[in-house]
C-alpha cells in the first residue's frame, strides 16, 4: 500500500514529456499533418536547454531555447509536409535520425563524452507525499486543458479541426488551408520542444544520447490511444507514466540486477496493449496525413 | 414572360478548358427576381459549368455578368457570397462529423466574428422564418440527406444570400424528401428570395419551377415559361434531332441467353440500396445498351455482376453457372470482361504496359510455381498494341504517358483479346476525341457480330442508340422500360432517363 | 498521337531520379560539409576521407554493406505495397538471436539462418496483421517492438545466453555453424556478401517475377486497380511484411552467424542498422538493384566516417547526420515531380483563361 502510493506519485514525472507531446500532436493531427518527429524533437531539445543550461545556468532561458528548437523543427517540418508536400512519415524519420546523430556529436565535441553530458541545474521541485514533482507537471495538465479549450469551444480551434476532417469543406467555408496546417504544426512542436526541455534539464539533470528511448513514440501512442482529445490525454500519459515508473520501480527493489532490462520491457509492451485493445475504435482525423491538393 | 426585373443577366458566355473542350458556346441567361428558374439539360450540357461561373468558382473564356443591373467580376466564391449568391452542390461541404451548428459556425466565422449562441439564435430564427427544422446539435453524419441540405440551404441563407443555386437537388433525395424541398423552396419564393434549379429531371422541373432554360452541349436551345411547355417539349429540347452518324450494323443474329439477372438489390457506398430488383438477360450476339443519367445505380450494377460488390438479394446465372458473389478473379477467368468507367481503375496508371496486360487475367500468365511468364505476356502485349492499334514507344512504356484514346484503347484491348464471352463496357468512349471514338464503337459492333454479348452503359444516348440491339432504360435502380431501338424515339428515351413513364 | 510527344519519357523518368538522389546526395554532403566547417575541421579534407576513406578495407565494405541490404529490403518491400515497415530494428534483433541459439543447439548453419528469417518474418507479419485486423498504427507498433525486443534480448544475453569466459558476451557460434571467409582474386571477402546478394536478387524474382511480387507491386500502386482485379490489397500487406520481416531476420542472422560470431550484452554490432536500411531503402528507391548500390555506398559514409574519426579525430556520428538529413532529402523528391507538373500546368493555361 505504501509502495503503491510512492509509485503513484513517480508516474508524474515520465508523464509529462508523454502529455505535452501527445497534446502537440493532437493539435498538429487534428489539422491534418501527421508529426512523427516528436523523438527527434524531444532529442534535439533537450540537447539545447541542456547546452544552454550549462554555460548560462539559467532554467528560463533553456526552456525558452527548448521551446525555439521545438518551432524551428516544427517549421522545417512545416514546409515539407504542407507547402511542398512531401511525404510526412519519411520526414518524421529522417528528423528523428538526424536529432539522434546531432545529438552524438555534439556530446563528443563539448564534453568529450559517448553516453552522458556533465549534469546541469534543474528546475526546482514540489515536494508531493515526500517525492519530489516538479512545477512543469502542473504546467502540462494546464497546457493540456488550454488545448482542449482551444480546439473544442473556440471558432479558431473549429476551423482547425475542418481542416482534418474535410478540407474541401472548410476551403469552401473560407478557410486557409495551407497556413492553419503550418501553424498547428509549428505549435505542435514547440509543445514538443518543451517535453524534450523537461527531459534533460527537469527530470534526468543531463543530456544522454538515450534520453528519450522511444518517449516521442509512446506520446504518439498517446495520441491515438486518447482519440485525439486533450484532456483524455492526460489520463493516457499518467498511464503510460504509471509503466515507466513501475519499470524504474522494479529494477530498483528487485533482487536480479539483470531483471532490470525485462522491466525496461513494461512501457513498451504496455503502450502496445493498450492501443492494441482501445484504438481499433478511435476516431481519427479523416484527412490525415493527405497533403492538401487544390483541385 | 414575367415583367419583373432581371436579378442574374450572363451574357454571351463562353469556356473553354485549357485542354481545349468548349463546355460554353455562348449561353445567355436571365434570370428574374423571385423566380424559381430551372436550369435544364443532359450531362455534359455546361449546367454546372455555368452556375460555377456565376458563383465565382471559374472564370468565363468570354462574356458578362450582371447582378441587380451592375456589372461583376467574381475573383471567387467569396465575392459572389458577399454579392447574395449561395450555392448548394450535389456534393455538400459540410464537415460530416461536426454537428449542424458547429458546420453553421464555421461558415459564419469565415465572414464576421460571432459567438455560437449568435450563430444558434440566428438559426433557429431563419428556420422559424422558413417553416422547417433542423437539429442543431446533431452531427451532420447521422442525418438523412434531405436534412444534410437544408442545412446547405440554412447555411446559405444565414450568410444573407439573396439568390440561392441548387445543383442537381433531388439526386439524392427520396421522393418525399422532394416533397419537403419543394415545400421549402416556395417558401424561399415567398421570401422574396430568387432560385436557380439545375436538373436533368422532367417531372420535378416541372412541377416546381417558373421558367426553364434548356441547355443542350453547351448552347441554349430554349427557354420557355413552365406552364407552357409539355414533358414532351422539354425532353424534345433536351436531347436534340440532330443526324446521328450512323455506323452501318448487320441486323443481330441473336443467340441464346448467356447471362440471366434475376430481381437484383446491391447497395451502394453509402449503404443505400441503388439497384432496386433489376432483372435483365444478356444474349449471344447482342449489345444491350443500359441508358440512364450517372448515378442511377449502373456502377453498382455492373460491379455486381462481377464480384466487385456485394448482391444482397437475386441471383446471376452465367452460362447456366450460378455466379452471384463468386470472387471477381474467377469471374474474369470463366469469361465476363469488365471495362469500368475510370481508366485509373481499370489500369495502374503507374505501370507500364506491359504490367497492365496481365492485370485482369494473371492466372493465364503464371507458370510453375506462381511463376509470371513474361514471354506470354509480351506476346499479348504487342497483341493488343496491333489489334487495336495503340500508339505507344514501347510496351515497357508507363501508361500514364499515353494519351487518353490510348489508354483506352489498352484497357479496351486487353479486356478483349482474351476472348471473352461477355463484355461490360461502361462509359468506353468517354473522354476520347472522334477517332478514338468511333473506333471503340466499331470495335464493339464487330464484336457482336462475332457472337460476344455486350452489356454497354453509357450516358451518351447517340452511342446507345447507334449500337444498340436492345435498350434499357435505368432510373433510380429500376428497369423503366426495356426493347428494341425502333420502339424509342429520342424524346421517349428523354423521358424515361428523366423518370417519367413513357 | 504522335510518337514525338511521348519520347521523351524515358528522358524524364531516368533524369528525375537521378537528380532526386544526386540532389540529396549532394545536400547531405553539403551539410555535412558545414557541420565540419563549423567545428573546425578542413570539409574538403573531411568529406573526402568521408567519401573514399571506406576503400581501405573492402572485405569490411562489403560485409557491413551486407547488413544493410537485408535490412533495406526489409523497409523497401513492403513500402512497395503500400506499408511502412520502420520495424525492421527489432526484426533484425530477433533474427540475430533465434539464429545465434539454433546455431548453438544444432550446430547447423544454414538451418539457423533460416529459421532466425523466419522469426523476423512472423514479427513482421505480427505487425502488419495489428494493422489489417485491428486498425493498429503500424509505426507505433514497430517502435513498441523495436524497444521491447531490444531490451529483451539485452536480458536474454546478459542473464541466460552469456559466455562464461566473457560475461559482457553471448555464447559463441560454433565452428560448424559458422559462415567463413572466401579467397577471391587474392582478397578475403566474408561469404555473407555473396549470399546477401543471393538473396536480393531472390527479392528481384519473388518482386518481378511471380504472381505474389506482382499483387504487392499493384497494391502499393493503386489499391482501387487491384482490387477491380480481384486483389485484396490487405493481403498483399500482410505477405509483403512478412517478406520484409524475413530479410531483417536474414540481417540478424547473417550478422551474427557470419561476422561477429556473436551478440555482444549492448547489441552494438546491430544496433542502428534497421534504421540504416530505410535510407538505403529510399536511396534504392525500394528496387532491390538499387538497393545493393545504395547498400554499398551507405557502407562506404560508415566506413568513411570511421576513417575520419582516426584521421582528423572527427566525430563518426556526423555520417548518422548525413544519413538523417538525406533522407529528409530524399522525402523532398514529390517536390520534382511537383514542380514539372506545375510548370506543365502553367504553360497550358497560358493567356488569361482560368486554370479549372
Amino acid at each position: 500500500m505504501f509502495q503503491v502510493a510512492d509509485l503513484l506519485v513517480m508516474a508524474l514525472t515520465p508523464m509529462v514529456p508523454l502529455l505535452l507531446g501527445a497534446v502537440g500532436e493532437i493539435i498538429t493531427e487534428r489539422s491534418g499533418v501527421v508529426n512523427i518527429g516528436i523523438e527527434g524533437i524531444f532529442l534535439l531539445s533537450a540537447l539545447t536547454s541542456a547546452v544552454v543550461c550549462f554555460y548560462t545556468n539559467n532554467i528560463v532561458l533553456a526552456l525558452l531555447v527548448g521551446l525555439i528548437t521545438g518551432s524551428l523543427v516544427g517549421v522545417l517540418h512545416g514546409i515539407i509536409s504542407v507547402y511542398l508536400r512531401g511525404d510526412q512519415i519519411v520526414s518524421g524519420v529522417g528528423l528523428n535520425l538526424f536529432a539522434y546523430g546531432v545529438g552524438v556529436i555534439t556530446l563528443i565535441t563539448l564534453w568529450n563524452t559517448f553516453g552522458n553530458s556533465p549534469p546541469v541545474k534543474t528546475v526546482p521541485k514540489i515536494i508531493i507525499a515526500r517525492y519530489p514533482v516538479s512545477p512543469l507537471t502542473f504546467i502540462a495538465i494546464i497546457i493540456a486543458v488550454l488545448a482542449w479549450f482551444f480546439l473544442f469551444k473556440t471558432n479558431a480551434g473549429l476551423r482547425l479541426r475542418a481542416c482534418g476532417e474535410d478540407p474541401r469543406a472548410a476551403e469552401a467555408m473560407g478557410v486557409n488551408i495551407m497556413r492553419v496546417r503550418f501553424l498547428a504544426t509549428i505549435l505542435g512542436a514547440t509543445l514538443a520542444g518543451l517535453g524534450g526541455a523537461y527531459l534533460s534539464i527537469d527530470w534526468v539533470g543531463q543530456f544522454t544520447k538515450e534520453i528519450s528511448a522511444g518517449r516521442g513514440f509512446i506520446a504518439l501512442a498517446n495520441v491515438a490511444f486518447s482519440n485525439w482529445n486533450p484532456l483524455l490525454a492526460i489520463i493516457g500519459a499518467y498511464i503510460f507514466g504509471f509503466f515507466d515508473a513501475l519499470a524504474i520501480y522494479l529494477s530498483i527493489t528487485s533482487t536480479q540486477p539483470t531483471l532490470a532490462y525485462l522491466f525496461k520491457v513494461i512501457p513498451y509492451l504496455g503502450t502496445l496493449a493498450v492501443v492494441a485493445i482501445f484504438v481499433g475504435r478511435a476516431r481519427i482525423p479523416a484527412a490525415l496525413g493527405k497533403p492538401y491538393i487544390k483541385e | 414572360m414575367s415583367t419583373r426585373e432581371p436579378v442574374i443577366e450572363m451574357e454571351n458566355i463562353v469556356k473553354v478548358y485549357p485542354d481545349g473542350t468548349v463546355a460554353l458556346r455562348g449561353v445567355d441567361l436571365i434570370v428574374r427576381k423571385g423566380e424559381i428558374h430551372g436550369l435544364l439539360g443532359e450531362n455534359g450540357a455546361g449546367k454546372t459549368t455555368l452556375m460555377r461561373i456565376l458563383y465565382g468558382e471559374i472564370k468565363p473564356s468570354r462574356g458578362e455578368i450582371k447582378i441587380y443591373g451592375k456589372r461583376v467580376h467574381f475573383r471567387g466564391p467569396w465575392d459572389a457570397i458577399k454579392a447574395g449568391i449561395g450555392m448548394v452542390y450535389q456534393h455538400f461541404s459540410l464537415v460530416s462529423s461536426f454537428t449542424v451548428l458547429e458546420n453553421l459556425a464555421l461558415a459564419m466565422s469565415s465572414i464576421t466574428k460571432i459567438s455560437v449562441s449568435e450563430v444558434r439564435k440566428r438559426a433557429e430564427e431563419l428556420m422559424d422564418k422558413i417553416g422547417f427544422k433542423v437539429p442543431l446539435d446533431a452531427r451532420v453524419e447521422s442525418l438523412a440527406v434531405g436534412i444534410q441540405q437544408r442545412v446547405e440551404i440554412l447555411k446559405a441563407l444565414m450568410r444573407n444570400a439573396r439568390i440561392l443555386i441548387l445543383d442537381e437537388p433531388t439526386s439524392v433525395l427520396t421522393p418525399i424528401e422532394v416533397e419537403e424541398l419543394f415545400k421549402t423552396l416556395k417558401r424561399l419564393k415567398e421570401m422574396g428570395i430568387t432560385v436557380i434549379f439545375i436538373t436533368h429531371k422532367l417531372k420535378e422541373v416541372k412541377v416546381i419551377t417558373d421558367t426553364i432554360t434548356v441547355l443542350r452541349r453547351g448552347k441554349v436551345v430554349g427557354v420557355v415559361k413552365t406552364s407552357d411547355a409539355s414533358e414532351a417539349d422539354l425532353a424534345r429540347m433536351m436531347v436534340g434531332r440532330e443526324v446521328i452518324l450512323e455506323i452501318k450494323k448487320k441486323p443481330a443474329k441473336e443467340g441464346k441467353t448467356i447471362l440471366s439477372i434475376e430481381n437484383l438489390h446491391v447497395r451502394d457506398d453509402r449503404g443505400l440500396l441503388a439497384v432496386k430488383g433489376v432483372t435483365l438477360d444478356l444474349r449471344e450476339g447482342e449489345i444491350l445498351g443500359l441508358a440512364g443519367v450517372q448515378g442511377n445505380g449502373q456502377r453498382e450494377f455492373a460491379e455486381a455482376i462481377v464480384g466487385l460488390r456485394r448482391v444482397e438479394k437475386g441471383k446471376i446465372t452465367y452460362m447456366g453457372e450460378d455466379i452471384t458473389n463468386k470472387p471477381t478473379s474467377e469471374i474474369y477467368m470463366k469469361g465476363i470482361a469488365y471495362i469500368p468507367d475510370s481508366r485509373a481503375i481499370g489500369l495502374v496508371l503507374e505501370m507500364d504496359l506491359l504490367n497492365n496486360s496481365i492485370l485482369t487475367r494473371l492466372k493465364s500468365f503464371l507458370g510453375f510455381g506462381k511463376k509470371i511468364l513474361w514471354n506470354k505476356a509480351k506476346e499479348f502485349s504487342y497483341k493488343v498494341i496491333k489489334e487495336f492499334n495503340v500508339m505507344a514507344e514501347s510496351i515497357k512504356t508507363p501508361i500514364k504517358y499515353l494519351s487518353g484514346g490510348n489508354q483506352q484503347k489498352v484497357l479496351v484491348g486487353r479486356e478483349v483479346a482474351t476472348e471473352p464471352k461477355v463484355i461490360i463496357a461502361a462509359e468506353p468512349t468517354h473522354g476520347l476525341d472522334v477517332g478514338a471514338t468511333e473506333y471503340i464503337r466499331s470495335l464493339l459492333v464487330k464484336l457482336r457480330d462475332s457472337g460476344k454479348a455486350i452489356l454497354l452503359i453509357s450516358t451518351d444516348l447517340d452511342e446507345i442508340l447507334q449500337l444498340s440491339d436492345r435498350i434499357a432504360v435505368i432510373y433510380e435502380g429500376k428497369i423503366m422500360a426495356i426493347g428494341r431501338p425502333e420502339e424509342f424515339t429520342r424524346e421517349r428515351l428523354g423521358l424515361l432517363m428523366g423518370g417519367v413513364n413513357a | 498521337m504522335l510518337k514525338r510527344k511521348i519520347s521523351g519519357w524515358r528522358i524524364i523518368e531516368y533524369s528525375s531520379t537521378a537528380i532526386e538522389i544526386i540532389g540529396s546526395i549532394g545536400i547531405g554532403l553539403l551539410a555535412g560539409g558545414i557541420i565540419l566547417t563549423l567545428l573546425g575541421y578542413n570539409p574538403f579534407e573531411g568529406l573526402s576521407l568521408l567519401l573514399f576513406g571506406g576503400f581501405g578495407d573492402i572485405d569490411y565494405l562489403l560485409s557491413r554493406a551486407t547488413f544493410i541490404m537485408m535490412t533495406g529490403l526489409a523497409f523497401a518491400i513492403p513500402m512497395l505495397s503500400g506499408f511502412f515497415n520502420i520495424g525492421g530494428e527489432g526484426q533484425m534483433y530477433v533474427g540475430g538471436l533465434v539464429s545465434l541459439l539454433v546455431a548453438v543447439y544444432t550446430g547447423n548453419g544454414i538451418l539457423a539462418l533460416i529459421v532466425g528469417g523466419l522469426a523476423g518474418a512472423l514479427l513482421g507479419l505480427a505487425i502488419s496483421a495489428l494493422k489489417v485486423y485491428r486498425g493498429v498504427n503500424e509505426v507505433i507498433t514497430a517502435i513498441m517492438l523495436n524497444w521491447t525486443f531490444y531490451y529483451i534480448l539485452i536480458y536474454l544475453i546478459t542473464s541466460k545466453f552469456y559466455d562464461p569466459l566473457a560475461p559482457h558476451e553471448s555464447v559463441k557460434v560454433p565452428a560448424l555453424a559458422r559462415f567463413g571467409i572466401i579467397e577471391l582474386g587474392g582478397s578475403r571477402i566474408h561469404i555473407i556478401f555473396f549470399i546477401s546478394l543471393a538473396l536480393v536478387l531472390l527479392a528481384y524474382y519473388l518482386l518481378f517475377f511471380t504472381k505474389l511480387g506482382y499483387e504487392i507491386r499493384v497494391a502499393g500502386l493503386s489499391p482501387k486497380t487491384a482490387r477491380y482485379a480481384g486483389i485484396n490489397p490487405n493481403r498483399a500487406i500482410l505477405y509483403s511484411m512478412f517478406l520484409g520481416g524475413l530479410f531483417a531476420g536474414f540481417s540478424g542472422a547473417l550478422n551474427v552467424l557470419g561476422f561477429t560470431y556473436y551478440i555482444d550484452n549492448l547489441l552494438t554490432c546491430m544496433h542502428g542498422i534497421g534504421f540504416d536500411g530505410i535510407g538505403v531503402a529510399l536511396m534504392g528507391r525500394n528496387h532491390p538493384i538499387g538497393i545493393i548500390f545504395s547498400s554499398i555506398f551507405f557502407s562506404m559514409l560508415i566506413l568513411g566516417g570511421q576513417t575520419m574519426q582516426i584521421v582528423i579525430n572527427a566525430p563518426k556520428e556526423l555520417a548518422d547526420t548525413l544519413s538523417g538529413i538525406i533522407i529528409i532529402a530524399l522525402a523532398l523528391p514529390y517536390t520534382y515531380r511537383m514542380l514539372i507538373s506545375y510548370i506543365r500546368t502553367r504553360r497550358l493555361v497560358g493567356k488569361g483563361v482560368s486554370s479549372s
